[in-house]
């Protein structure tokens, strides 16, 4: 029996029932589906996980701060600049160190405009914070360490705050309102900082130095520390140095310091993508299980409706096997035709994610090949025993059958 | 080309168990014209699915064109009963699904015949049937008639050199009775060896011999003069 002829017989018979054929689909459509779904979301996340890796610079960096979970707030004494000043010079594994001081909801508009202020976040802090994470400029240059030093009023603007500011002109070297503060504009970043600092990108940041962050904000308090280690390794290390070294500082603080590697940041937001793929991947299981037992149940439909049809095809010379894969065929078909359903809903489901979630829809040409390939085993694995319970038939006993 | 020795069949196990067939020796020689005849329950369909290689004996044996058919696996009683034996049926057990041309060719796709030749094949053996204007119509379609004038073309398509068939007649109408035993004798004169079942005796006296079975026995033979 040629391959072809094979086929072609079990999609004729599959197009006799066609209603039948399609509504036992669905339960694998769905599954196939999912399985699509699951792949898609678990190579989004890590895309999106990688993209922000990429974004933040260095996997040496870490994170000291206090312990927010348990409701807790630093203080003006809970980091200090000299905190930070000792820190690298005694800590061989800390390579850079920058404090963070934040202001959200700052308005900033153009010096005499009538235009309605817009928000951002000024996050003040010293050139260090380059070393710790990527700070890509499209022009101008970051602040240094003398503009720290001297208060100075400059700030670096985000891309796409420069060109809402400015609309028909350079934004470099102008002054800008900060809460009615004069500050030069001495850089400017690309679009789109990182989406992990700051506010989800709601509000566009504005980098400043902490000296002026502080005096405009009028206050004292440093929120947190950003730092890199030398090596990747040293991570452990710098963050167990900052630690010591600040509890040791300020006994007072009455805070617990928290320290926090970037790799672990990353991990929690991969295991929040991982729980989501466990869950789509349980759905696929249950649902081609169901899928496949309708299949099967169908199938053995089939062969009881068509005993004389098997009954018949022996007779005129279809050996064992002939009969056996004819079932399998179809049962493998149906699979196939429920798998290409499940890619254009699992297609159409991943592009939807993807579009809310803000994530590159991943459905590659092995997303696809790996769905079929799932489906048709599907069909092998619960078409087989049906199929070999018409192999197995009698010709003679097949035939007398009504 | 057909020799039995002490046939037997038992259906079932135990105090169950049924004999259709109980010790039948007999010979068909190539180029004969048999009829089979017999009250229901005499064995005479088991007695043609155990020469259509359709079940095996349970005691006794059974030589096909020589060969012992007890020692043939599955796989080679299926070729047997693809390209040696043709089979006609009662209900001539059509796939309704499939065309006419279509149902004509399945034998050959078991036998592994190109798309092509097949079509040709096919084509060929329903003209020789007198049905080439009714190849893509589907077997429903069909008068009792041309339904088993298709099931007679798809036994003759692979050239089997024996042609099995079980009450072909039984399903039709008198006239058309006769039309294909008719094309049976017409086989018979090519020279195929030809065994049919029947329980009508005007239906049987096309053959050149009669077979009579009862309970199971081969009881006696007549031959057919004239």
């Amino acid at each position: 029996m040629r391959f072809f002829d094979l086929w072609a017989l079990a999609l004729g018979n599959l197009a006799a029932h066609r209603l039948r054929a399609v509504l036992t689909t669905l339960g694998i459509a769905i599954g196939i589906a999912a399985v699509i779904a699951v792949v898609a979301i678990g190579q989004g996340g890590r895309a999106v996980l990688l993209a922000e890796l990429e974004k933040l610079g260095t996997k040496r960096a870490f994170n000291i701060s206090v312990d927010w979970v348990r409701g807790e707030a630093p203080t003006a004494g809970t980091f200090t600049l000299q905190d930070v000043a000792v820190i690298k010079e005694l800590s061989p594994a800390v390579d850079k160190l920058a404090p963070v001081t934040s202001g959200m909801f700052i308005d900033i508009r153009r010096p005499h405009s009538r235009a309605e202020p817009l928000f951002c976040q000024v996050i003040g802090t010293t050139p260090d914070l380059t070393g710790v994470m990527n700070i890509p400029l499209a022009a101008g240059r970051f602040f240094s360490e003398a503009d720290v030093a001297g208060h100075r009023r400059v700030v670096v603007l985000d891309g796409a705050l420069a060109e809402r500011l400015f609309p028909r002109e350079e934004a470099l070297g102008k002054q800008v309102f900060l809460q009615d503060v004069p500050a030069t504009v001495i850089g400017i970043t690309e679009r789109q900082t990182g989406q992990l600092l700051g506010t989800m990108g709601m509000q566009k940041l504005v980098f400043a130095p902490i000296t002026f962050t502080q005096d405009l904000l009028n206050t004292r308090v440093i929120h947190e520390l950003n730092g890199a280690a030398v090596t990747e390794g040293a991570v452990e290390q710098a963050i167990a140095d900052c630690l010591t070294i600040l509890e040791k500082r300020n006994p007072g603080a009455g805070v617990n310091y928290t320290g926090m590697s970037m790799a672990e940041s990353l991990a929690i937001l991969g295991r929040a993508t991982g729980v989501m793929t466990l869950i789509i991947a349980a759905v696929a299981a249950i649902a081609l299980l169901v899928g496949g037992v309708g299949v099967m149940n169908i199938m053995l439909v089939a062969v009881t409706e068509r005993t004389r049809e098997v009954g018949l095809l022996m007779a005129i010379g279809a050996r064992r096997q002939d009969v056996l894969k004819q079932f399998l065929a179809e049962a493998v078909a149906l699979c196939l035709l429920g798998g290409a359903f499940g890619v254009l809903l699992g297609a159409g489901g991943a592009w939807v994610i993807a579009y809310f979630a803000d994530w590159p829809p991943l459905i590659s040409l092995w997303t696809v090949l790996l769905a079929f390939g799932f489906a048709s085993l599907v069909g092998l694995v619960f078409g087989l025993y049906p199929a070999s319970r018409a192999a197995s038939f009698s010709p003679a006993e097949a035939l007398r059958h009504h | 080309m057909i020799r039995v020795t002490d046939l037997k069949k038992v259906y079932g196990h135990g105090p169950a168990a049924v004999a259709a067939l109980n010790g039948v020796t007999l010979a068909i020689e190539t180029g004969e014209f048999v009829a089979v005849m017999g009250p229901s329950g005499s064995g005479k369909s088991t007695f043609l699915s155990i020469l259509g290689c359709l079940e095996r004996p349970s005691g006794g044996s059974y030589y096909f064109g020589g060969r012992e058919v007890g020692a043939l696996d599955e796989d080679e009683l299926a070729r047997v009963r693809n390209a040696e034996i043709g089979f006609v049926f009662q209900t001539f057990n059509l796939l309704p699904r499939l065309d006419v041309r279509q149902n004509v060719e399945l034998p050959l796709i078991y036998a592994g015949v190109p798309r092509k030749e097949r079509r040709e094949r096919a084509v060929a053996m329903l003209t020789r049937v007198g049905l080439e204007h009714r190849l893509h119509h589907k077997p429903p379609a069909l008068s009792g008639g041309e339904q088993q004038r298709v099931a007679v073309a798809r036994a003759l398509i692979n050239d089997p050199a024996v042609i099995l068939a079980d009450e072909p007649t039984g399903n039709l109408d008198s006239r058309t009775s006769h039309e294909i035993m008719a094309l049976f004798k017409e086989l018979h004169a090519e020279g195929r060896t030809i065994v049919v079942v029947t329980h009508e005796a005007d239906i049987a006296r096309y053959a050149g011999r009669i077979l009579y079975f009862c309970d199971g026995v081969f009881v006696r033979e007549e031959a057919v003069t004239g």
